[in-house]
């Protein structure tokens, strides 16, 4: 599909050379608000925000560190400008439990899959590259909590800002094609999945999610064995992840070892007890209210992001300045991202980047000139192919989960 | 992954300035697809899988003194104390909503009577007035 549009990453020295040549000019829209305090820290735009730089997680590169053991990665946001596959160096890491194998031997791993089907079977990597049809897809992954730092009230969790998400091209093999080779029996119900990461205590449960058994065999979920044409970093699920599209990422295990079709519901912690949301539109409620149905996350919400105008940026009026961005549909394609140069009062609709598939982020761009001076509110709004629109207000519920409010940026007309 | 696997792979994308652009017009950047590497060794038959061994860094951060400190032993069993130090202000109740969660959902071995003077440890480290909504039940599970 795809593969064909992607270019190679090597650059020319021309190319270098003419990138570095347009540091001065970036200065123009300079003014972040994600000050750097200093080389290593990063301000992030809410109360105790204060994040460190770090480069010491292994096959990772500068990363905002939200938690070390077990690791809360997020990229930094600069990182999505550059493209809109996020590299695997720069892709955020979040983990639950502490007890993560730092060892992954391909000799001795194993995917099991068993439970409710006509043969267990159990499979090495080999056996998964070369017995399976390959597939591929490219898809947003997005941390449930992503940008609870926003939440106002603020609510406990990772704080992350709208980092804690990146798009890669997975490749790997179907999921329906691995339980047909087991034979899954007539009564199953779901189907779960468990990685080889454990919590420290016996107590702690352990690291498990279902999904339904129709969607597990719907073709697109998928067990990837690479990530943007390489294997998965450790900290992103090496040897291999399950991949969800267009859901949010709590369901894509990593390090999956072991697939266990199910005959009744899932009780287990993680499915049953966590990762609930109100069973309301944008799961939004108001602070406090109770009594309200909850249901297990699922479907991502379409969302869009500036990558090359930041708060606080300073524009000469008059000159056209190319703004752009990225942007997402969610569970389903992005039809529309539209752009406001006034606070909302009238949108234009942004020319859209390369279609890399309904799953992928793309990237958004409109030419915009300022018509006068003092402050004015740049705001983006993407709106999927079902007719879901970013809100003008944001959500807010407990966890935190599945902000996707209009994205805006104050600048200075001078 | 090895190091030496990384070693060869392509140059990473530069990010691309805002200077290009302007220059350039309305032009996409020339990166925007320019990703994913080659397929290597992940292309199907005939891959090779090589053992991955990393080392995980530990944290350096350390809970502040004061009255309860002591007790954060109980916490660092599981997760370090910069998920703590980074949370928003909370209230007490907050405090000791999250703490409970730790015990109940996650089998943190800390005694129901150690509770309170915890929460009021970490309140008075990084605490806030309750003013507005309760958000002590936040069902996220981590």
């Amino acid at each position: 599909m795809r593969q064909s549009n992607f270019r190679s990453t090597q650059l020319s020295r021309r190319d270098l050379l003419a990138r570095l040549g347009g540091v001065g000019l970036a200065g123009l829209l300079g003014a972040s608000p994600w000050k750097a305090m200093a080389a290593t820290i990063v301000e992030l735009p809410f109360v105790n925000g204060r994040r460190e730089l770090v480069t010491n997680f292994p096959q990772k590169g500068a990363m905002l560190l939200q938690r070390t053991r077990p690791p809360l990665l997020e990229t930094p946001f600069d990182v999505f400008g550059d493209g809109v596959f996020t590299p695997n160096d720069r892709f955020y890491v979040r983990w639950h439990l502490a007890n993560i194998p730092t060892t992954i031997d391909p000799a001795t791993f194993r995917l099991e899959i068993h439970g409710h089907v006509r043969q267990p079977i159990s499979l090495t990597l080999d056996e998964l590259v070369d017995k399976f049809e390959p597939h591929e897809i490219a898809a947003v992954n997005q941390c449930s909590g992503n940008s609870r730092g926003f939440f106002n009230p603020r609510v406990p969790g990772g704080e992350w800002a709208n980092g804690a998400m990146g798009n890669a091209l997975w490749k790997g093999v179907r999921l329906k094609d691995v339980l047909d080779r087991a034979g899954v029996k007539t009564g199953a119900l779901q189907v779960r999945f468990n990685g080889l990461d454990t919590g420290v205590t016996p107590q702690t449960p352990d690291f498990m999610k279902s999904l339904a058994i129709d969607h597990a065999r719907d073709g697109e979920v998928m067990i990837a064995y690479a990530m943007n044409g390489e294997p998965l970093p450790l900290l992103n699920g090496f040897p291999v992840r399950l991949v969800v599209p267009g859901w949010y990422a709590t369901y894509w295990v990593k390090m999956l070892n072991d697939i266990e079709v199910l005959s009744a519901p899932d009780d287990n912690f993680w499915t049953a007890k966590a990762y609930l949301i109100p069973d309301t539109p944008f799961a939004n409620v108001v602070p406090g209210q109770q009594g309200v149905k909850m249901i297990p996350i699922n479907r991502m919400l379409p969302r869009s992001f500036f990558t090359n105008v930041k708060d606080g940026a300073v524009l000469k009026v008059g000159q056209s300045t190319p703004v752009r961005g990225i942007a997402f549909g969610g569970d389903t394609a992005l039809a529309q991202v539209l752009f406001s140069p006034d606070a909302g009062i009238q949108w234009q609709e942004a020319r859209l980047g390369p279609d890399h598939g309904k799953y992928s982020f793309r990237q958004w761009e409109v030419p915009m000139r300022l018509a006068s001076r003092g402050a004015h509110k740049l705001m983006v709004k993407a709106i999927n192919t079902a007719g879901s629109a970013q809100p003008e207000h944001a959500n807010w519920n407990a966890a935190g989960f599945m902000r996707n409010v209009i994205e805006s940026v104050s600048v200075q007309g001078v | 992954m090895n190091t030496s696997r990384r070693n060869i792979a392509p140059i990473r994308v530069v990010p691309v300035l805002l200077g290009i652009a302007l220059a350039a017009g309305l032009a996409w950047p020339r990166t925007t697809d320019s990703q994913p590497a080659a397929e290597k060794r992940t292309s199907g038959p005939g891959q090779r899988w090589s053992k991955v061994s990393v080392a995980l860094p530990t944290s350096e951060n350390r809970f502040p003194p004061g009255e309860g400190s002591q007790i954060t032993g109980q916490c660092l069993i599981c997760h370090s104390a910069g998920m703590v130090l980074r949370q928003p202000p909370l209230t007490l109740d907050e405090w000791v909503g999250e703490i409970n969660k730790m015990r109940n959902a996650f089998g943190a071995p800390l005694p129901a009577d150690q509770v309170d003077t915890l929460a009021k440890y970490l309140y008075t480290i990084n605490g806030r007035h309750s003013s507005g909504g309760s958000t002590t039940v936040d069902g996220q599970g981590s």
